[in-house]
């Protein structure tokens, strides 16, 4: 916890720098706006009457006029939280604060009815809480009503109940067979002290008084530290719960040590710079986003603003960056912690020094001189020696009235971190190109480094590369600056960064292609140079492209460092890819379908030449039987040569291999048979002829 | 029926914890824990918090060194994403651990980490287990003397003005942040050869990493664009981390705050740090840039069903539906550069696919001449959506013996010769037979 609680303010604030402490602004404009965010009434009402009275109270503290009106809704809210018999001292309690601010109408009967009701839950109460809501609903009537006469009957019997709550170390515990003692229980006991104080009819025992002002004493002593000079209470107990971090323990032990001094007429004598260092913790949080811290941020800082002990007054600079060269004032703001005025008093520079050296001292012991126009406290001129630089100026605040001196506390030093800025003059800017061995300027350029630059080089490995600059602070003094950087960047994006060196006002590097080879990767080609100025004080840091090199560097050798893989693109790393398309196989040449017909004309023409011929030889068909019996044969035999050969067409169209050699099958028999009876005939009727 | 009433009730019970959590059919992240080194963070990063409890999110706050915290039980999972706004924290309470949040993303869990200069070793290797190498001189923060953010109280440079935002409406959202995001904190480099990790928001070129309160002796690791503020990664899984240098960019301080860019005369009200961050918040819980595809369809030309297989050469459509979540639906996802492989060791055909602005994209294209097992496949990455990988096998034949073309004209000579000897043949039988 405590380490997380080490993070905490850096996470914050703003990062304290070196041992000058942060500066903690008073509460503003800001804040009003956010409280008018975070406390929004849904329907014209909040959600209970505990956060009703958080926005009203945090506006009533902020002064905000322009709050959203609830009256309506939550006075009668109130009014019936108030006469309801079923309401806890809780609600009660809730409902009397809301009415402290609202002032609703509420009959005086209602009050009478619920004074009786609280004086029996004193009377009857074990657990602080008990106590702390009903004393505290009894001292919010006596306020409301002015009832002068209310009373609490055994006001020393209620103290003594109370007080046998506290430990030894000044926190409390919740109740007398809860052992665990609580750090935010001590604020609500004190509160709760006050009010049995305040409703007492006769004088409290001073002796009392003054040991629970030991207590506060005791519970100061446990007080945590922030390295930024805030403290702050925190609970040790280990199980934390959300809402019990230091926030809200400091706030309670605020309200209470404020409610008890408020009525304890003896002094407490608690140390100044605690209180200080209370309300510096209460500002460094920052404007929560939490409604709840936001109330117990702005609660606690009205009360220690309004408390009787000792009011802290905030040291801010509206700006802790001065820039000379606009002979800008250094200006100094004093106010109380929500940001109202000071009472009369001085600012003194006790000291200034240099945040590298602290032992000289620029400036001793000046006074600010006052504008009552813009209530800042501004340094006149600065002294001629003051340069640029960052510097810790320490200023004490001192009080006119003396007699005030008790009531206020300023703390005692406020350590400063300021940026003294300038305009640092450039001169002298050249670049030039250099040989090895003898130094012989070969190529030099003249850089206006402030301006455009072009230049182009050339170099190999055995050359160097000179670049020199001044730098010259307002003052006419000699400037270095935090960032000098020399950048070499070659095509492929392969960056090399040196840092440029000074000697005295002068800067300047020379790189050595030779020494650098293997640094650059053997990479030859254009390298871009890039120079890099800046510092936090220097007011024209600048970052110019001052031209290009190009660079012959030997082969790499095979062992070489190969360079680092550069960053690819995000953008070119997920476009659309190229569009591939398939490319189809050639179709084989073919002759062209003229070709095919001429061809096919020629294929028919002895086909036509043998028809020709036969007409010439001058066939005929008398040897065809002229029977009937043999002439059916010799008709069926041709049809079926006809069929084998119409078969082959319509294989050749559509029929496959199986039914075209089954089907040559059968027509084979058939063709068998008749061609065997017709050539039978036919050989006989010849046979015949030759014999006979 | 007993058996099936059984069902209902016990599927209408299930119900409600079905909607709530992390499913592909809703991508949105809902229960996030998140880690704090301190319960003040809460209060002062609440807008931060707020901007995503209005968007449902149930957020769940515990300090990072709590012993009960732990990211599953029982092997389920108890949140979607995680939030480590605890740079200090040295080790976490509980179970959680580096190994487990490493777990917790490989399982398709979202991740924002925040560091900051005070960043622990144990911050640094998550992020290191993400992608992101931190400056590794702890005293490092980002300066940068030309960019930084006038301020009245922060002279040193290192409150910086960032406008170098990554040009990518899914990540960013289509509206343009016009103010420069504030950032105070450190920076890291990403690794060039992850193609994973994206740099949202990158330094100003004349920008370094060093201790700014020390001489520098050398020159600083980090320089320039190279350094990155805020980055992103897409794991392969399609889970998402941001790794942000500075948790106090994302605190109710700079998202209130105006901001100023040195040597520019442009005041803006507020800094541009809570659209930047509301917006990359929408992107890394997974309320955009998250694609579905659906209907995977592919038949050939004039036909409806789907083939078993293609023949070489033969024309085919294909179509797939994308949509992508938009935080509370599927939208029809409307691109241009949606591209389909044809693919087999290599792709054949590649082609982009045109829409119909509806959510479905469709092309049609002729399979190459080459048999062999095929795959459609889409493979969209782009930048900031998740990535979708389709591939459906399919198998291309060539042709049969009896789907070649016949009757060529070419051959006509040869049938003629054919036919005519058949004819020929024919009439010599005739007058061979009966002629005297």
């Amino acid at each position: 916890m405590a380490r997380s609680l080490a993070g905490f303010l850096v996470l914050i604030l703003a990062i304290s720098i070196c041992d000058a402490a942060s500066i903690f602004q008073p509460i503003s404009d800001s804040h009003r706006s956010a409280a008018l965010d975070l406390f929004k009434p849904v329907d014209g009402s909040f959600a209970s009457l505990e956060e009703t009275y958080e926005a009203l109270r945090t506006f009533e503290i902020l002064g905000i006029n322009k709050k959203p009106d609830v009256s309506t809704a939550t006075c009668g809210t109130v009014s019936k939280a108030l006469s309801s018999s079923s309401s806890t001292p809780k609600d009660l309690f809730d409902a009397l604060r809301v009415n402290s601010i609202l002032k609703c109408k509420i009959n005086a009967e209602v009050f009478e009815g619920i004074i009786s009701k609280l004086q029996a839950a004193v009377s009857g109460a074990s657990s602080l809480h008990d106590f702390y809501y009903s004393i505290g609903s009894l001292g919010l009537i006596k306020d409301q009503t002015s009832k002068a006469d209310l009373h609490l009957s055994d006001a020393e019997g209620i103290f003594r109940s109370i007080k046998a709550l506290s430990q030894s170390d000044g926190r409390w515990r919740y109740s007398s067979n809860n052992p665990e003692s609580s750090t935010i229980a001590a604020g609500v006991a004190l509160e709760t002290l006050a009010g049995v104080v305040s409703l007492a009819s006769s004088e409290v025992d001073q002796s009392m008084i003054g040991i629970v002002q030991n207590d506060i004493m005791k519970l100061f002593d446990s007080i945590e530290k922030y390295d930024d000079g805030a403290f702050y209470f925190d609970e040790k107990v280990v199980n934390v719960h959300e809402h019990s971090g230091p926030l809200s323990t400091s706030s309670s032990v605020v309200r209470g040590l404020t409610a008890f001094t408020t009525v304890a007429t003896g002094s407490l004598n608690l140390p100044g710079d605690k209180i200080l260092g209370l309300a510096k913790f209460f500002l460094g949080i920052g404007i929560p986003g939490d409604s709840k811290d936001f109330f117990n941020q702005i609660d606690s800082l009205a009360f220690l603003e309004s408390n009787r002990v000792s009011i802290p007054l905030i040291l801010s600079l509206p700006s802790t960056v001065v820039s000379l060269t606009k002979k800008e004032n250094l200006m100094v703001k004093v106010n109380t912690v929500l940001g109202s005025k000071a009472p009369p008093l001085t600012v003194k520079l006790v000291r200034a020094y240099s945040t590298s050296s602290k032992d000289t001292s620029i400036i001793e012991n000046k006074e600010l001189s006052f504008d009552p126009e813009r209530v800042v406290y501004f340094l006149d001129a600065l002294p001629d020696s003051v340069d640029v630089g960052s510097y810790i100026f320490v200023f004490k605040v001192v009080l006119h009235d003396s007699e005030r001196k008790d009531v206020y506390v300023t703390g005692t030093l406020t350590h400063v971190q300021i940026f003294l800025t300038g305009h640092v003059k450039i001169g002298n800017a050249e670049i030039a190109v250099l040989d090895n061995d003898l130094g012989t300027i070969e190529t030099q350029r003249k850089l206006d480094l402030a301006g455009e630059n072009a230049v182009s080089l050339s170099a190999n490995h055995l050359q160097k590369l000179h670049l020199s600059f001044q730098l010259t602070t307002p003052r006419g003094s000699a400037f270095k600056p935090h960032q000098a950087f020399l950048k070499l960047r070659h095509e492929t994006k392969v960056e090399h960064v040196f840092l440029v060196g000074n000697s005295g006002k002068k800067f300047e590097i020379t790189l050595d292609f030779l020494g650098l080879v293997e640094k650059l990767f053997y990479l030859s080609g254009k390298y871009d140079i890039q120079l890099t100025v800046g510092d936090a004080v220097m007011e024209n840091s600048l970052l110019s492209e001052i031209g290009y090199v190009e660079l012959d560097l030997p082969e790499a050798p095979e062992k070489a460092p190969r360079p680092p893989p550069q960053a690819v693109d995000p953008y070119s790393r997920y476009g659309p890819k190229a569009e591939i398309s398939h490319i189809f196989r050639a179709p084989e040449k073919r002759p062209p379908k003229e070709l095919s017909f001429t061809f096919l004309g020629l294929i028919l023409l002895p086909f036509i030449g043998f028809l020709i011929g036969l007409l010439r030889l001058g066939v005929n068909l008398k040897n065809f039987p002229t029977s009937s019996v043999p002439a059916t044969f010799a008709i069926l035999f041709h049809v079926g040569i006809a069929a084998v050969l119409l078969l082959y067409v319509l294989f050749w169209l559509k029929l496959d291999l199986f039914t075209t050699l089954k089907t040559l099958s059968f027509l084979g028999v058939f063709l068998m048979f008749v061609g065997h009876r017709i050539l039978s005939h036919l050989a006989s009727a010849s046979s015949k002829l030759k014999s006979g | 029926m007993a058996k099936f009433l059984l069902y209902i009730t016990l599927t209408i019970s299930l119900l409600p914890f079905l909607a709530i959590s992390f499913s592909p059919e809703i991508p949105t992240d809902r229960r996030v824990l998140v880690l704090l080194d301190d319960f003040a963070v809460k209060s002062s990063h609440s807008l931060f918090f707020d901007s995503l409890k209005s968007r449902g999110f149930e957020l769940e706050f515990k300090l990072a060194d709590d012993p009960n915290i732990g990211l599953q039980r029982y092997g389920q999972y108890l949140y979607d994403a995680l939030v480590l706004f605890c740079p200090s924290v040295e080790r976490f309470g509980g179970s959680i651990n580096v190994a487990s949040i490493a777990d917790f993303v490989d399982s398709g869990h979202d991740l924002i980490i925040a560091a900051d200069t005070n960043a622990s070793d144990l911050i640094r290797e998550i992020s290191t287990e993400s992608g992101v190498d931190f400056d590794e001189n702890a005293a490092a923060m980002v300066i940068d003397h030309t960019g930084y953010a006038v301020s009245n109280t922060d002279g040193d440079h290192t409150l910086i003005a960032s406008d170098d935002l990554i040009k990518s409406d899914v990540i960013l959202g289509s509206k343009n942040i016009e103010a420069p995001v504030l950032f105070q904190g450190i920076g890291h480099s990403v690794n060039p050869a992850n193609s994973l990790v994206l740099q949202v928001l990158a330094a100003s070129p004349s920008s370094y990493s060093a201790n700014p309160q020390s001489k520098l002796s050398s020159p600083p690791s980090l320089t320039g664009s190279a350094i990155s503020l805020v980055s992103v990664i897409q794991a392969r899984n399609n889970a998402r981390i941001v790794v942000a240098g500075s948790l106090s960019m994302f605190s109710n301080r700079f998202f209130r705050s105006g901001v100023q860019k040195a040597g520019s005369s442009t005041k803006y009200q507020k800094s541009g740090n809570e659209e930047f961050l509301t917006e990359l918040s929408k992107w890394v819980f997974h309320e955009r840039g998250h694609l579905k595809a659906l209907n995977v369809r592919h038949h050939k030309v004039g036909e409806s069903d789907e083939p078993s297989m293609y023949r070489i050469s033969d024309d085919l459509d294909y179509s797939v539906e994308i949509y992508e979540w938009s935080g509370t639906s599927w939208e029809p996802y409307v691109t241009n550069d949606v591209q389909l492989q044809f693919y087999m060791m290599s792709p054949y055909v590649l082609k982009t696919l045109s829409t119909d602005k509806k959510g479905l994209y469709s092309t049609s294209f002729k399979v190459p001449d080459v048999y062999g097992v095929f795959q459609f496949k889409v493979e969209y990455q782009r930048l900031g959506y998740t990535s979708l990988s389709l591939s459906k096998q399919i198998p291309v034949r060539p042709f049969r013996h009896n789907e070649y073309e016949r009757f060529l004209p070419a051959a006509y000579p040869y049938y003629g010769a054919s036919f005519s000897m058949m004819v020929g043949f024919f009439i010599f039988t005739v007058v061979h037979l009966y002629s005297k």
